[in-house]
């Protein structure tokens, strides 16, 4: 499966991705339909890296930004988690999901508490690094929520009594477990996404959907 | 109290080299506009607060600098032109000869979080044409939006066509309540195709239909768009609306502009007011539409008069970065 007669040698994509969790099975996925970065180790500190027939360039960022810079046109194309990109709210389109990096979006709180018992208090305190998906989520159900929003082991928070819940992404659940929570709910599936700039979309048409077509061959079946 | 020297969010300040470009620039368009034997127009800054709800859709509703006068009246700052030169139509111009051909520019307000090269107040310069010929005018003003391009310099641009009555007639066959035809609508404007999948599970829909919406995110590219969607549709509606798109596509195509055009039937989202051909203006490199355009035929029946009508605006903040480039 070859790129090169499907992308026009002039019109060079850039591609913001994040160098996260995602970073080893999206470069897998590039690999699959011969796109190889040229210096993309683990270690390298390079920020801007290119493949070897130089089509595209590649930007690496943290998984939050990914949206901006594809929302300011300043990368065609990016790839990111779906909660990165519900939680941001871009004006982007999102028209392929990759199907890697899956896991979920929960509801979760302390082991044996009752799916509905939130639904008697008058507001509920939840700790998340998602405030909107969180805000939307309970807004949505008629719940009155109290957000506070914490960057970094949610987990602790309902366990040390600051929130009742919270809300965050579980792949194993193990985490989960091993602090005594359990999920209550789940909010939505996650995984990766193609994202595209909406002016990029119309002005590079040819060579980002033939990207798309070509992506969408490489990236998993759904196993489900 | 806040300190005199603040600023408040959204709002600009232009002097030096920025003031002169926006000047020279608004005064070039303008030569291409009086060449087509567009006429200015200089409607109020502000006005009744119904005169632009009713065209706008309750989301942008929603953006409106509000205020009361001493009676209570409650007032708006224009958060477009359109629907106050249609308001001006309706009322004064009536018995003048149509096609109207009219002009404008200035400061207009939408109270959003800046983002996306646009502010809280931002300024529009644009073109209205009522009371004319349906496919013959709607290239004409997309000729003029091109003809202003090129007169700032701007060679590479983008128009993406759409067709509000293609999925307005679909969607009637289909039958999907308002609450719901918002979130579709959105989906559909972000290509979403996961969360479409998810909310159309939540919907009675027939797997049939459910096709029909999920291929729609597909129908862009070139004019071979329209032949694909043909096979999607039967209603009436539909029909007609890839008729006038394939022939505005192909008036546009004698006069060898189609290389600037693209077609998207998945683009549905904009305001309200819209009725047929609908389309946004891209400049390689800008991120964002640098402006927008569309045809309304029903908004004038808010103010009593049925004329159909078309035209665009261009944002000029989202311009300039590109004048002189």
């Amino acid at each position: 499966m070859k790129h090169s007669g499907k992308i026009k040698s002039k019109e060079i994509i850039s591609i913001a991705l994040s160098k996260g969790r995602l970073f080893e099975e999206v470069l897998k996925l590039f690999k699959n339909v011969n796109i190889e970065l040229i210096d993309s180790k683990i270690g390298s500190r390079k920020l801007v890296l290119q493949d070897r027939e130089k089509n595209f360039q590649f930007f690496l960022l943290k998984p939050v930004d990914v949206p901006t810079y594809v929302e300011y046109g300043v990368a065609d194309v990016g790839i990111a988690g779906r909660d990165v990109l519900l939680e941001s709210k871009a004006d982007i389109h999102l028209p392929l999901d990759l199907k890697i990096g899956r896991c979920s979006m929960v509801v979760a709180g302390i082991s044996g508490t009752a799916k509905e018992d939130y639904r008697e208090l008058s507001a509920v305190r939840i700790a998340t690094k998602y405030p909107r998906i969180t805000t939307e989520y309970f807004t949505q159900r008629g719940v009155p929520v109290e957000i506070i929003y914490l960057s970094g082991s949610v987990e602790l928070a309902p366990v040390l009594g600051l929130a009742e819940r919270i809300v965050d992404l579980v792949s194993t659940g193990q985490t989960l477990a091993d602090n005594g929570l359990q999920i209550i709910e789940k909010i939505c599936d996650i995984s990766a996404c193609l994202v595209v700039n909406r002016a990029s979309y119309q002005i590079k048409h040819r060579a980002i959907t033939g990207l798309i077509e070509l992506l969408e061959k490489s990236s998993p079946s759904i196993k489900s | 109290m806040k300190t005199l020297t603040q600023v408040p969010v959204g709002t600009q300040v232009f002097f030096g080299n920025a003031a002169k470009h926006r000047r020279r620039v608004e005064k070039l368009i303008y030569t291409v506009l009086k060449r087509w034997n567009y006429q200015e127009i200089i409607p109020p800054i502000f006005d009744y607060y119904d005169v632009f709800s009713r065209g706008m859709g309750s989301e942008s509703e929603a953006t409106l600098y509000r205020f009361f006068d001493r009676e209570g009246n409650l007032l708006a700052l224009r958060p477009e032109f359109t629907s106050l030169i249609a308001k001006t139509v309706a009322t004064r111009l009536l018995d003048w000869p149509k096609p109207l051909r009219l002009c404008y520019s200035g400061d207009v307000f939408r109270y959003e979080a800046p983002r996306g090269g646009r502010q809280r107040e931002f300024f529009q310069l644009g073109i209205e044409n009522i009371g004319g010929k349906k496919v013959s005018c709607d290239a004409e003003v997309i000729q003029i939006a091109m003809e202003s391009l090129q007169r700032i310099g701007i060679k590479e641009f983008q128009f993406n066509l759409g067709e509000m009555g293609f999925f307005s007639g679909l969607i009637k066959k289909i039958g999907i309540s308002t609450v719901d035809l918002k979130h579709i609508k959105n989906l559909m404007e972000l290509k979403d195709s996961i969360g479409l999948a998810g909310r159309m599970k939540q919907l009675n829909l027939s797997t049939k239909n459910k096709n029909v919406l999920y291929s729609l995110l597909n129908l862009t590219g070139k004019s071979k768009v329209i032949s694909s969607a043909r096979h999607l549709v039967t209603n009436e509606q539909s029909m007609i609306a890839l008729e006038n798109l394939e022939s505005l596509y192909n008036k546009l195509k004698r006069q060898k502009l189609s290389k600037h055009l693209t077609i998207d039937l998945s683009g549905v989202r904009g305001l309200d007011y819209y009725t047929g051909i609908v389309f946004k203006i891209y400049v390689p490199g800008s991120g964002f539409e640098v402006g927008s355009g569309g045809r309304y035929d029903n908004l004038l029946k808010n103010f009593g008069c049925d004329l159909p009508s078309v035209g665009f605006t261009f944002y000029l903040e989202r311009l300039m970065p590109f004048f002189l480039k």
